[in-house]
């Protein structure tokens, strides 16, 4: 690839492996991800001008073996060119973690996103159609009555109390689980475990979800009991189909193959984390930017038709998912940078969606940005978001229906953000409604 | 003449294209796109060529094509 790229680039080879110690930076401490976004950027910016590739030491995790470290991928236009070459940089070996995933856990969350081709490709194909545009106008009319409902919930609770509610555990956790939940005909009083759950997988290693010492026990566990929830479920579909997700997935058939109840139940792993904890920090996320932002809120408040740009805006500034993996299988060079088979690459989409040789003022929260062409629910490459459709209704109807249902919604405190690298999450944001309580 | 062509190797059904332009493509059962207007209106062409872009797994081409008769 590297006539081209080299000619852009314009400059020698940069030298392999060279860490970001004199600069003061190191992305595998877990102190750096509970700074405030703008601290964070700012590292951002600074890696991203003058070392594209920075390479950094695995950090710790008791019981799992480090391996040699991972670039940290900055550059809009370097994320680009990996995340479009999955032969040459895989995700089989890991695309949500940083080490490669221990065998034993490999049954619950070796789905989708962490597989290749062949493999992926038959089993994206089976549940891609469930999420198109097309299909997702049947399950629009229960997005928004579970969104009403639980703005209603919200409301009741500030009023029952006084006056103060969490937009994490009161707005912005409910009505991403409702759906999925909803969409896989989950009962109502199995949420609150697929709630608690999903949590722990995606903590991050937080030590408010996770015994620190001990995680991967953690996981274990949370990934055998959604499993049982699953296989109780699809059982159930098989013996009497109704008409959801789950049903579709045991009953379809991709020439005359079916998936697999492990392939079902870690697919289901993935749905609930990847299709929960990213909307909820895209909510939460989105309205504290909203708060800090009050011209950016009149207009939208006032501008209904800006409401597609403003959620892509609200994805980009955002970013919940802040990187993911990819492995190289083979010797090579990538704009300027020589690597080695078995380099990992992290893809900070937090990093290439403020690239300022890709968006004007990329520091600026401008909800009528446009072309907006952000990778917040990735980048080129067959592993682009399944939910990216469905997320973006979610997130357009939940914003238009707080501003119509919550006009008094005042955020009052500063968040408690979630310690994980690889989720831009918020654990709490404290608000209140209906003015001085 | 403007075709649309389709790499069914590489589409995995994302449907990027079906929400930019849904009058000329369609996710199907099998996962991949449907081409429901290979030779796409002039007015559906902005439409069109924003779906060629976005197009994560780049899957979608236009191929300008000579009238009936010189090529395939
Ligand atoms: C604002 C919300 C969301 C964000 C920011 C987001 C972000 C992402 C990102 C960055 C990827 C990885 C792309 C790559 O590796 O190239 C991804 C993949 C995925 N997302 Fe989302 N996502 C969101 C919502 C959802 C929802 C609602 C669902 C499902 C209900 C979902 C399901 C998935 C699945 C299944 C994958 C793996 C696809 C594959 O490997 O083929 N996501 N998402």
């Amino acid at each position: 690839m590297s006539v081209d790229a080299a000619a852009t680039q314009g400059t020698a080879p940069l030298p392999r492996r060279a860490g970001a110690e004199d600069l003061g930076i190191d992305l595998s401490d877990r102190e750096f991800w509970v700074r405030p976004p703008a601290e964070r950027h700012a590292v951002f910016d600074r890696l991203r001008e003058v070392r594209p590739f920075a390479f950094f030491a695995e950090p710790e995790i008791p019981n799992m073996q480090s391996g040699p470290g991972y670039h940290a991928v900055t550059r809009y236009a370097d994320l680009e060119a990996i995340s479009c070459q999955p032969a040459v940089f895989c995700s089989g070996q890991g695309a949500v973690s940083i080490q490669d995933i221990p065998a034993d856990l490999n049954d619950f969350y070796g789905s989708l996103i962490s597989m290749d081709d062949p493999r992926h490709a038959r089993i994206r194909r089976i549940v891609s159609k469930t999420f198109t545009p097309r299909m997702l106008e049947r399950v629009i009319a229960s997005v928004e009555s579970i969104v009403d409902e639980v703005l209603v919930e919200a409301r009741r609770a500030a009023e029952a109390g006084d006056g103060t509610i969490d937009v994490v555990a009161d707005l912005a956790a409910p009505i991403p689980l409702r759906v999925i939940c909803d969409m896989m005909g989950i009962p109502a009083e199995d949420r609150a475990l697929v709630l608690a759950k999903s949590n722990v997988i995606l903590s991050g290693g937080d030590p408010e979800l996770v015994d620190v010492e001990d995680p991967l026990t953690d996981l274990l566990m949370a990934g055998i009991e959604l499993a049982g929830l699953m296989e109780r479920l699809a059982a159930e579909r098989v013996t009497d189909p109704r008409d959801d997700l789950t049903t579709a997935l045991v009953t379809t058939e991709v020439d005359g193959e079916r998936l697999s109840h492990q392939e079902i139940a870690s697919f289901f792993i993935l749905l609930l984390v990847a299709g929960n904890e990213t909307t909820r920090n895209a909510i939460s996320q989105g309205l504290l930017a909203l708060q800090e932002h009050p011209d950016q809120r009149a207009r939208w408040v006032a501008e209904p038709e800006l409401t597609r740009t403003a959620v892509e805006e609200i994805v980009r500034w955002t970013s919940p998912i802040t990187w993911m993996r990819r492995t190289a299988t083979r010797d090579g060079e990538l704009n300027g940078y020589p690597f080695a088979a078995g380099d990992k690459f992290l893809l900070f989409y937090a990093a290439a969606n403020r690239d300022p040789a890709v968006f004007a003022e990329p520091h600026r929260f401008d909800l009528a940005r446009d072309p907006n062409p952000h990778v917040g629910f990735g980048s080129k490459g067959p592993h682009f978001c399944l939910g990216a459709h469905l997320a973006r209704r979610e997130l357009a109807l939940t914003f238009r229906k707080v501003f119509e249902q919550l006009p008094d919604l005042e955020i009052t405190g500063p968040p408690a953000r979630l310690q994980s690298s690889f989720v831009n999450g918020l654990k709490r944001l404290p608000a209140r409604l209906g003015g001085a309580a | 003449m403007t075709r649309i062509a389709v790499d069914g190797e590489r589409c995995v059904g994302s449907g990027a294209c079906e929400a930019l332009a849904p009058d000329v493509f369609e996710v199907t059962d099998d996962g991949v796109v449907a081409v429901l207007v290979p030779e796409p209106a002039e007015g559906d062409l902005p439409d069109v060529e924003a779906a060629v872009r976005t197009c994560p797994t780049r899957a979608l081409a236009l191929v300008s094509e000579q009238p009936a008769g010189a090529a395939g």
